[in-house]
């Protein structure tokens, strides 16, 4: 019975190093709900940005004819990753959660697993 | 206007597109009503908009019954139920019909969907009723501002990908793609539903999706050339296309700009 702002704040807790996270659709760019963020990572641009990320990694699959689905996307900075899931939803609504780690503190192995399990709680 | 009760209205008439300062007043003085335009409605709670709808974008019932989230007589049991309580919402989550964060993300969607087009150039006056509620009940508040600027960036959003808003309105026509074009499975599924007589609202009905996202895809297509521009539908005999003979002065300069692109293309 998750909503939301329950999802992303579980989010920030149960990942270490979480800068920012945010719940996008991907067709809009829109983010849903955002956590975290600052003046250096605004999440409504970073969330309207990796739309463009996500749609060139399926047109490219559409390319490719590749029939599968995108888990995650890993983005590794200097000093940040950042990791998108896509949400499956039985509506198929084209959402993904976005998070920016702190390299230094990210556990990127637990970071995923954790993403993959706050994305069963949304229910959506 | 701290006094005003509910049934009070008052009206506007603003021009301004995607924000009205009518509304910013509004949402300082913490209103509670309906916010009246021809393009739809949105209702306010305590300053914050809780709900909107507009005859341009499908309601949450059809992004619910019609996405395959809810069968349409769970829809209607919810309403007979909770509808004169204005709980309609927390009985769909209550009775396990839709999960909450479903409810959530849906309800979202539907409202910066109608509110785009509530906020989008105005024609005619603008109301306020005082007092007015919804039958669904709160969801999810939003600020009035935040609620302008995602109108303000879709608007942007729209024109960056094609700037002709033609297409937003006519029939949706398909071409077919060239060789080496790829049509994504999101762009196959409305391109099915593409008749001719469809316009991107009807489709966005009959799939269930906001009409921002089919508005989208299908700019997306037209910047592409997977589908027809509208003006190139009207036949040639209408097109008022000046004859060489008309063209007194040939405009070097864009003449010039052709035969660089030619150029740059070969």
């Amino acid at each position: 019975m998750a909503n939301t702002e329950t999802a992303l704040k579980e989010a920030s807790t149960s990942i270490e190093g979480v800068i920012g996270a945010a719940l996008v659709d991907y067709t809009s760019g829109m983010a849903l709900g955002t956590l975290g963020g600052s003046k250096d990572l605004d999440l409504s641009v970073a969330a309207a940005g990796n739309t463009d990320v996500v749609r060139a990694k399926l047109r490219t699959m559409e390319m490719l004819g590749l029939k599968d689905e995108i888990e995650d996307i890993l983005i590794s900075l200097g000093s940040q990753y950042h990791l998108i899931r896509l949400i499956k939803g039985r509506n198929n609504n084209g959402l993904f959660l976005y998070v920016a780690l702190d390299k230094g503190r990210a556990n990127l192995a637990m970071a995923r697993h954790q993403l993959k399990r706050i994305e069963a709680s949304l229910e959506v | 206007m701290t006094t005003t009760h509910a049934g009070t209205e008052v009206t506007a008439h603003e021009v301004v597109a995607a924000g009205s300062p009518m509304l910013t007043r509004l949402a300082d003085e913490r209103a509670t009503g309906a916010f009246l335009r021809a393009q739809g409605i949105l209702y306010l709670a305590e300053g914050r908009i809780v709900h909107a709808e507009s005859p341009s974008a499908p309601g949450l019932e059809v992004l619910l019954t019609v996405g395959g989230a809810l069968p349409a007589q769970g829809w209607q049991e919810a309403l007979t139920r909770a509808g004169a309580r204005h709980e309609v919402g927390r009985d769909l989550v209550g009775s396990g019909r839709v999960s909450a964060g479903e409810l959530e993300l849906c309800h979202l969607g539907a409202l910066f969907d109608a509110a785009f087009f509530v906020l989008g150039p105005a024609s005619g006056p603008t109301h306020f009723r005082y007092g007015v509620t919804h039958w669904f009940g709160q969801v999810h508040p939003v600020p009035v501002a935040a609620v302008e600027r995602e109108a303000r960036r879709r608007r942007a959003l729209l024109d960056s990908v094609w700037p002709c808003a033609d297409v937003d309105t006519a029939p949706v026509v398909p071409r077919t793609p060239a060789s080496d074009q790829t049509v994504t499975g999101r762009q196959r599924a409305l391109l099915r539903l593409a008749d001719g007589v469809r316009t991107p609202t009807a489709i966005a009905w009959a799939l269930g999706r906001p009409t921002f996202h089919t508005l989208v895809e299908i700019r997306r297509m037209a910047a592409a050339g997977l589908v027809e521009p509208p003006r190139a539908r009207v036949p040639a005999a209408a097109r008022t296309v000046p004859g060489p003979l008309d063209c007194d002065e040939p405009n070097i300069a864009l003449l010039r700009r052709l035969r660089d692109a030619l150029e740059e293309s070969l």
